[in-house]
């Protein structure tokens, strides 16, 4: 506990001396606007580093603790500190476009030093007219209007829901998008196809290997409401469809859902014995959610998150019964397997983020509280209506010095035993994120 | 003989000056500001009390009486965010982020005084009425009332210098009357093909005190963009219309 006070001491002090820091563009004595700053270069380049000391203040009694450390003593709280190099990198000439965003990690944990570099988008783009853009490589689709989930994201790697606004690595696909604009109720019809394969060393973890997929998402801006129909079909992974729509209720009040059917989804369940089954269904998945500007500037975000692909109380209970029982006989006899069982589950459908079915996400954020220019405060929740317990994370971000962004943000995680954020490796979490542009 | 001549054509021009109406006025504020169809460049500079500056360049399109777009092209964490108004609905795209989200005309994009609805701008003309005018020697007086709701403010009060049918200072208020900002034109420039018009525009604001934004800007020039571009599907591609 003393290392998260003199963590949480460091950060705030760092955030405080942000704040008062006069930023280094110096003071403004007078202003121009240089041409310079309007030309336009066929190339592109840019991207951010970023390093993110977090401390965990573990949970030994939790079923995700078990599971990772089984065999092994940790320090609490237990330090991590991960090191990101994101690497941004364009070329346009005419009516062609080549992109690429690499993105570097390395993380000092206590498995030691791990490293990982992968593009995250790599493609190449023709824009022959406005209303045609095809697109060949890494890419990602990014579908859906939730903000927390997205349900209808057929061709994305799922969000971490703690974290909704980092961006995700691509899939390899092809597609294109054709625009076409309208006067009247109807405004806009698009029409976004996409071709993924799984074969030839390329998506292997997307699903089922030796097959071609095809997605499509097609968008109307109807009576001033974005809508989405969407889908995919290929027997990598069961077909789906969708829609989703978003719509300003008034100035200051937007409301938003997605709805996916799933067809024959195969979910992997373990009872608390241990014995592993898989079940076949057709599942349903939906999220509605709103966004809230209120006269004082603070910002609510409130979606209601219905995952039918997720596991129920009851279901959820015999797997942390089953790594508890599995611990133990690991602490009885030394025999390791029921508990490497159960950490392979977990590094299943078991381990996702938001692993059951019915959630809440409130985020509410206060810009410039106090006058204090580019300085945001938040607080989010994600409370699992299943089982009752949820997390709690309260952050501070300021962006005021150029290019620089400063987050400190703390996490609580609170429930009962058996339950999903009770049986999480830790009880509370804090992170600061030093991230710079260039 | 020519001095008489020249007071009698100062006169008829005066009579026929005051024989707008304060529509027309505004109409003409309009397009003495920009084309109905234009590309420009803008600079944002918010500078807080203590002198401290932050920067941001934008490019910006428009077409008609209802599109707008705009991407930031500096500083490097703002840059490729990109901005949509259609009629009442704006939208924002972060590229990190992916997806356009919906945003709101009070909403700020970067912090500071500027606002959503400042930075994607129709014309005056297509989201107020002229519900009063006042007239002096040397300006009109316009006081102007929201169309709909949707607007950031819903009463401006506008000086206009009656020489150059041109605003000077805009008083942005809200339904009760509070003060919220106010803009100050300055600088006029030729921006080439016929306009010339304010180049900075300076604003201060009760709610923010000692802090002031400057928005400058460059390159103003007439063009013509597909209805294509004004759509959620090519936000992310609106730096290609540089």
């Amino acid at each position: 506990m003393r290392s998260l006070r003199v963590f949480c001491s460091i950060g705030v002090r760092l955030l405080f001396a942000a704040l008062m820091t006069t930023p280094a563009s110096g003071a403004a004595d007078g202003y121009a606007f240089d041409p310079s700053e309007t030309e336009k270069k066929i190339y592109s380049f840019g991207g951010y580093a970023e390093v993110k000391p977090i401390l965990f203040d573990l949970d030994r009694g939790a079923a995700l603790y078990k599971t990772r450390f089984f065999d092994r003593g940790v320090g609490d709280p237990l330090r991590q500190v991960d090191f990101t190099l994101q690497l941004d990198g364009g070329i346009e000439w005419n009516i062609f476009k080549a992109f690429a965003r690499i993105n570097n990690s390395l993380s000092r944990t206590c498995d030691g030093w791990l490293d990982d570099s992968k593009p995250y988008e790599l493609f190449v783009a023709a824009k022959p007219t406005p209303s045609l853009t095809a697109s060949a490589g890494k890419l990602t689709a990014k579908w859906g209007k939730g903000y927390a989930w997205n349900p209808v994201a057929f061709v994305d790697r799922p969000k971490d829901s703690d974290d909704p606004t980092l961006n995700l690595e691509g899939f390899y696909m092809a597609g294109f998008d054709y625009i076409k604009s309208f006067e009247g109720p109807l405004k806009t019809v698009s029409f976004s196809p996409l071709l993924l394969p799984v074969d030839y060393g390329l998506n292997n973890d997307f699903g089922e290997s030796g097959h071609t997929n095809f997605a499509a998402k097609v968008y109307f801006l109807l009576w001033d409401t974005d809508i989405d129909f969407l889908f995919l079909t290929g027997n990598s992974r069961p077909d789906r469809f969708g829609f989703d729509f978003s719509r300003n209720i008034t100035t200051n009040l937007e409301i938003h859902g997605e709805s996916a059917w799933i067809k024959d989804f195969r979910l992997k369940k373990v009872d608390a014995a241990g014995v592993v089954s898989e079940s076949e269904f057709d599942a349903w998945s939906g999220l509605l959610g709103l966004r809230y500007l209120s006269r004082i500037d603070t910002t609510y975000i409130l979606e209601y998150y219905h995952n039918g692909t997720g596991y129920s109380e009851r279901e959820a209970k015999d797997y942390y019964t089953f790594v508890d029982r599995a611990y133990d006989v690991y602490l009885d006899t030394g025999n390791a397997g029921p508990i490497r069982k159960a950490a392979n589950l977990t590094r299943g459908a078991y381990g996702r983020s938001n692993p059951m079915r019915d959630y809440l996400y409130l985020r509410v954020s206060q810009k410039e509280p106090f006058d204090i220019l580019y300085f945001t405060p938040a607080v989010t929740t994600i409370f699992n209506l299943n089982d009752r317990s949820f997390s709690l994370s309260p952050e501070l971000l300021y962006t005021g010095i150029t290019n620089l962004e400063l987050r400190l943000k703390g996490t609580l995680l609170v429930g009962d035993n058996a339950s999903e954020f009770g049986e999480k490796q830790s009880d509370a979490r804090l992170e600061l994120r030093v991230r710079y542009y260039f | 003989m020519l001095k008489m001549l020249s007071i009698l054509i100062s006169l008829v021009c005066a009579a026929g000056a005051s024989a707008l109406d304060g529509a027309e006025i505004l109409e003409k504020v309009d397009r003495n500001l920009a084309p109905p169809s234009y590309e420009l460049y803008r600079k944002l500079i918010n500078i807080e009390p203590n002198g401290a500056k932050k920067e941001y360049v934008l490019y910006t399109v428009k077409k008609g009486k209802d599109r707008v777009a705009g991407v930031f092209l500096s500083p490097a964490s703002d840059k490729g965010r990109s901005t949509l108004r259609l009629g009442e609905n704006m939208w924002l795209y972060i590229p990190n982020v992916g997806k356009p989200v919906r945003i709101t005309s009070l909403q700020s994009v970067v912090g500071g005084v500027f606002n959503n609805s400042d930075l994607l701008q129709l014309d005056y003309s297509d989201e107020y009425d002229v519900v009063g005018l006042e007239e002096s020697d040397t300006e009109y007086i316009l006081d102007l009332k929201a169309k709909t709701r949707s607007v950031a403010y819903d009463r401006l009060k506008m000086w206009v210098d009656r020489e150059k049918i041109m605003p000077t200072r805009i008083e942005c208020k809200t339904e009760a009357e509070m003060l919220i900002k106010t803009l100050y034109f300055k600088e006029i420039q030729d921006f080439g093909g016929g306009f010339v018009r304010p180049a900075v525009i300076e604003t201060d604001s009760p709610l923010y005190k000692g802090y002031k934004s400057i928005l400058m800007f460059a390159k103003l020039k007439v063009r013509d963009f597909p209805d294509e571009v004004f759509t959620l599907t090519y936000m992310p591609n609106i730096e290609s219309l540089r």
